[in-house]
């Protein structure tokens, strides 16, 4: 009997101790993925600086597609630049990717909705076909090795607190009470 | 892609009832809560909103289309839809299972292929490509609870009304009954005649 408990216990408490990760619970709308591997993602910002997603392995990517003409983005914007300024700097980096629009459109919408953004251009739309999101806006969690982990439907409140817990939690950066 | 839920893993296994085909006929609120035609249940809501070929042509003219495209979108007639998954269950979007209808007679979408021609004929810029490719309604869709989807659908330019009759099959694995949506005499806008 001791003998059987002895063999038995340490398996109880590994089932026990990985209850949580079976239990996830996800914020509205966002989706675990079986971690497929992130597509290629080399393009240049609006200022025409090169970025590569490669680049920045080791760290969580919140990769977001989006183009002006698409309501639910236009919507979804001022709460991503909330976003960025609630998490400050919790390492999680954020790629903002537009979907072949011009200089121009850009400009004019962020200059009026999102002023500090500075999206990189997908300006033929080549690299949003990779990716084959569902739908604009979409956004991809890419954790530190590239893998595609999680995936949000539609636009989303991100500078909501379960989104904001949600997000520092990718890093184990949980914030302090009170913020 | 292969998607799970995770937070509903437990809510799908136990929903794999048949739920029986439910036929719902468009609703048309006095308030008129939606911009077109609607059907809103439990399960789902489905909107049909019409837009006119001027409506459209200043849609894609903004996005900077050369007039040949223009031209070939003006003649058409564009139909925005808008669904959303209102149950706790994944909901099929798959327009293969729907029938399109004027006059008693079948009626044929102008699907990607056509607009592919098109564009091929007419040498579209890939970044007008993909915004319109955008802009149309997806082929198919796992609509998750809670996910919206939105998109064009396209019929020539001549037609006056149609109907549709929209079957969605439900559940992870579709086996969770079907959900059947019609819509009647929807019309396709024309331009005012200038005074």
């Amino acid at each position: 009997m001791k003998t059987a408990l002895s063999h038995y216990l340490p398996a109880c408490l590994l089932i026990l101790i990985s209850l949580p990760a079976f239990t996830e619970t996800l914020p509205p709308g966002v989706m675990r993925i079986n971690g497929t591997t992130a597509p290629e993602l080399q393009l240049n910002n609006l200022d025409g600086e090169p970025y590569d997603l490669k680049a920045t392995q080791g760290h969580w990517r919140f990769v977001h597609f989006w183009a002006s003409w698409c309501g639910p983005c236009r919507k979804e914007m001022p709460s991503i630049e909330r976003m960025i300024a609630a998490l400050g700097d919790n390492e999680l980096e954020i790629v903002l990717i537009n979907t072949a629009e011009t200089e121009d459109e850009v400009f004019t919408f962020l200059g009026i909705v999102a002023p500090e953004l500075v999206p990189l251009m997908d300006r033929d739309g080549q690299v949003t076909e990779v990716w084959q999101p569902r739908g604009l806006p979409a956004t991809y969690l890419v954790d530190p090795a590239g893998k595609i982990q999680y995936q949000a439907l539609g636009g989303r409140t991100w500078e909501k607190p379960v989104y904001l817990k949600f997000l520092r939690g990718l890093n184990q950066l949980e914030s302090q009470p009170g913020q | 892609m292969r998607i799970r839920m995770q937070y509903l893993i437990a809510a799908q296994t136990l929903c794999g009832v048949l739920l029986g085909t439910l036929l719902a006929t468009p609703a048309f609120g006095i308030g008129k809560p939606y911009p077109g035609p609607y059907v809103e249940n439990d399960d789902l809501l489905m909107v049909l909103i019409p837009h006119t070929p001027e409506q459209m042509a200043a849609f894609y003219e903004a996005r900077g289309f050369p007039e040949e495209a223009i031209k070939l979108i003006s003649d058409a007639c564009f139909v925005t839809v808008h669904i959303k998954n209102k149950s706790r269950r994944v909901i099929w979007l798959e327009t293969v299972n729907w029938r399109f209808s004027s006059n008693n007679q079948p009626l044929q979408r102008l699907g990607s292929n056509y607009w592919n021609t098109r564009w091929d004929e007419i040498k579209l810029p890939l970044a007008n490509r993909a915004t319109f490719g955008w802009t149309q309604l997806p082929v198919q869709r796992d609509l998750q609870p809670d996910e919206p989807v939105g998109g064009n659908i396209v019929f020539e330019g001549n037609l006056k009304t149609f109907n549709l009759d929209a079957r969605f099959l439900t559940g992870a694995n579709k086996r969770g009954g079907m959900l059947d949506i019609n819509f009647q005499n929807i019309k396709c806008p024309k331009e005012e005649p200038r005074p």
